[in-house]
């Protein structure tokens, strides 16, 4: 009899979570920057899946067969473009879903209107850890560049769902008022840091450096997955001596010894910081994402 | 000069450690024919690894060198078994099976574990560039423990002994291929096991020599492998594994030379080397003359080593219109470059640029970008018409070329002939 009282709980319990989910619109985006920011603008009208999970280095994920169920049943998916994640397009091209494929209603490519830093046509001039032709493509580092990101989520929604485009807007102007209000005091905890000399082991964070006024001078990585060269590594502790430079910015995906080595000949500390939400334990959201980066510079520059 | 002393010492020291040890494993290894039983136990001791940070151990704690270990001696027992159950199978199928399945069971954790892929990666791919005294107060003591050890066992060592023997034989060698792996990478541990001791086997047949052998060889391989990293800038741990890989190259040429018939050495080298040179000459004339328009790999090496090479087969106004191309593509990029320039010192110095400026910034090497491209494609389409049109000619001179250097017994055809 309990037995089957429980199991007729449970039951409804399944039903009117499922009935409660087919409420909400599924979004899958391909970071977990991007599925905190259309939380931010879809609030409770959209359930959001991110294909990265939290701590992967979004640039060398590789689809998994959930995936493809994920788009199959998403309404809305948003991306980094600027062949961040490339991966991606194989996942498009193959999903039925025609209502996220390029160009359609639901897709969101969220580098729309971004003011893209360090452009290079075709790889041109010096390695700079980048092969990105098109610009680096770690734009949402810059917390301004978030509004113009939300634009994009919120004119994706409203077009698959005009109903609510009230409660995106709404919502969107909560969240950056809330951003706005944050950023003036992120710039005020790192404005001692103006200038200060840095190194990175990738080179991830022009758009937070242009923010911030950072001055990142060199990176330990030259090319992605390539390890570094005796005389490259000996020019960056050059380098770091001459414009001392104390700190090396390191992400939890990076590798810790080379960093290290580094760190340690050049009389620096590492700072480690996260390119992207869920990255650190603290970083669960966008703006958390930023607490704890601010706080683990100014804890390094101490 | 001192940046590189200063930089590649230590990396020499423990280059020669792991060599001492690893040349006398690997003279063992050729002897048991089992080449690939170091990627195994690696992979092994990183599944181990990769358990107990899964556990929740931190990377380099007690219980993650204890799962490691575990691992490993589980697997030395599996691999001392394998050697009877080699019947049919070959013993080598067997230790790549463990390797596969060692290496698949450990992405199946990873992925359920956040930043697990690069603990793996870390596990596997060591740097030898950035290793240190902590590295080396480590593998002294514990190369030199078991060397002693191999020393007082080496009557009992030699591979046709009981299991027991057997097991201590790979459990020894899971302990150095544990440690060494995690400093210097999976490719150099490698290179590092076989090479020496394929060298030292070439030329000697005494343990004693050969070791001695294998020493030098791969002490002199490293020191060359290191400077040529510091001095054409490339990552450290690849470049080393490709000198090792010409050493072997180069020792087997020097073969014939040490051992056997000098003159009938230095002759078959000249003609082999002679027939190469003819067949690259002669595929390129094909090449040439089937795809003008193609890659042509022998000339556009000899066109970027002597660009003087082009104005062969370039009219005056075919090099002008390459030369101004060439001229602006460099120009363009150099535009870009300074635009970039400014953008970065601008990020610290000055009024901050808004994100219109920056827009516009963009777009501007977006079409710095389309308009290098431009000029470059003026210069590969110039030189392809131009490679079109001599195509016959410039096959018939590769091929007269080629017949030069053939090592043909012209005398003798013309005799036949006349």
């Amino acid at each position: 009899m309990r037995l089957a009282l429980h199991a007729a709980l449970a039951a409804w319990v399944a039903l009117a979570s499922s009935a409660l989910a087919e409420e909400r619109i599924e979004v899958v985006t391909t970071t977990t920057d991007l599925r905190s920011l259309t939380e931010a603008v879809g609030g409770e009208r959209v359930a959001v899946t991110s294909l990265v999970p939290a701590g992967l280095d979004a640039e060398e994920y590789q689809p998994k067969p959930q995936d493809a169920l994920r788009l199959k049943s998403a309404r809305a998916f948003v991306r980094i473009g600027l062949d961040y994640d490339l991966w991606a397009d194989r996942l498009l091209l193959a999903t039925p879903n025609g209502t996220i494929r390029r160009g359609a209603p639901g897709y969101v490519d969220a580098s729309y209107g971004i003011a893209t830093l360090e452009v290079r046509g075709m790889s041109v001039g010096p390695g700079d850890g980048h092969a990105h032709g098109n610009g680096n493509p770690h734009y949402w580092l810059d917390p301004h560049n978030a509004e113009v990101i939300t634009a994009s989520i919120v004119a994706g929604l409203t077009r698959i769902d005009p109903e609510s485009a009230g409660t995106y807007e709404a919502n969107r102007t909560a969240f950056l008022a809330r951003l706005t209000e944050k950023i003036a005091q992120w710039e005020a905890k790192l404005a001692p840091m103006r200038g200060m000399a840095l190194v990175a082991y990738h080179n991830s964070w022009p758009y937070f450096a242009r923010r911030f006024r950072l001055d990142f001078v060199g990176f330990i990585e030259v090319k992605p997955g390539v390890p570094p060269s005796p005389s490259h590594l000996a020019g960056i502790i050059r380098l770091m001596k001459e414009r001392g430079a104390r700190i090396v910015v390191r992400e939890p995906t990076e590798p810790q010894r080379d960093v290290a080595f580094v760190a340690d000949k050049a009389g620096a500390k590492i700072a480690t910081l996260g390119g992207a939400v869920g990255a650190l334990p603290q970083a669960n959201d966008y703006i958390a994402l930023f607490d704890a980066n601010v706080d683990a510079l100014t804890a390094a520059a101490r | 000069m001192s940046d590189a002393l200063a930089f590649l010492w230590l990396p020499f020291l423990v280059a020669i450690c792991l060599v001492g040890i690893h040349a006398y494993f690997g003279i063992q290894v050729l002897k048991r024919k089992v080449i690939f039983v170091d990627l195994a136990l690696a992979q092994i001791a990183a599944l181990g690894a990769t358990t107990a940070f899964m556990l929740g151990h931190p990377a380099q704690s007690l219980a993650t060198y204890g799962y490691s270990l575990a691992f490993t001696l589980a697997a030395a027992i599996l691999l001392a078994f394998t050697r009877n159950w080699a019947g049919r199978v070959p013993q080598e199928a067997l230790i790549g099976v463990i390797y596969v399945v060692a290496a698949a069971a450990a992405i199946l954790l990873i992925d359920r574990a956040p930043q697990g892929a690069e603990h793996l990666k870390q596990i596997l791919t060591g740097n030898i560039l950035t290793s240190g005294p902590h590295d080396l107060a480590l593998i002294m003591p514990l190369y030199a423990a078991i060397g002693l050890l191999h020393w007082s066992l080496r009557s009992r060592l030699t591979g046709t002994g009981s299991l027991a023997w057997e097991f201590v034989f790979y459990a020894t060698f899971g302990a150095v291929v544990t440690s060494s792996v995690a400093i210097a990478g999976v490719l150099l541990v490698f290179s590092f096991l076989i090479i020496p001791a394929a060298i030292g086997v070439m030329f000697a047949s005494s343990l004693g020599r050969q070791l001695a052998i294998g020493w030098v060889a791969g002490t002199v391989t490293s020191a060359l492998g290191l400077a040529g990293s510091f001095a054409f800038d490339l990552p450290t741990g690849a470049a080393m594994v490709c000198a090792y890989g010409a050493s072997l190259a180069l020792a087997g040429m020097l073969y014939p030379f040490l051992r056997g018939d000098r003159a009938h050495a230095l002759r078959t080298t000249i003609a082999a080397a002679r027939w190469g040179a003819a067949a690259l000459l002669a595929a390129s004339a094909v090449q040439l003359a089937a795809a003008p328009r193609a890659d042509q790999p022998l000339l556009d090496t000899a066109e970027a080593m002597i660009p003087v090479l082009r104005s062969l087969y370039l009219s005056r106004n075919e090099a002008a219109t390459f030369a101004d191309a060439s001229t602006y593509a460099a120009r363009y990029g150099a535009d870009a470059e300074q635009l970039n320039e400014l953008e970065r010192r601008n990020r610290t110095q000055g009024e901050a640029l808004d994100d219109f400026s920056i827009a516009r910034i963009s777009s501007f090497l977006k079409s710095y970008g389309e308009m290098r491209k431009g000029e470059q494609f003026v210069m590969q389409e110039v030189r392809a018409r131009a490679r079109e049109r001599i195509r016959w000619a410039g096959a018939l001179g590769l091929m007269a070329l080629a017949l030069v250097a053939a090592p043909l017994p012209w005398r003798r055809l013309a005799k036949v002939s006349g």
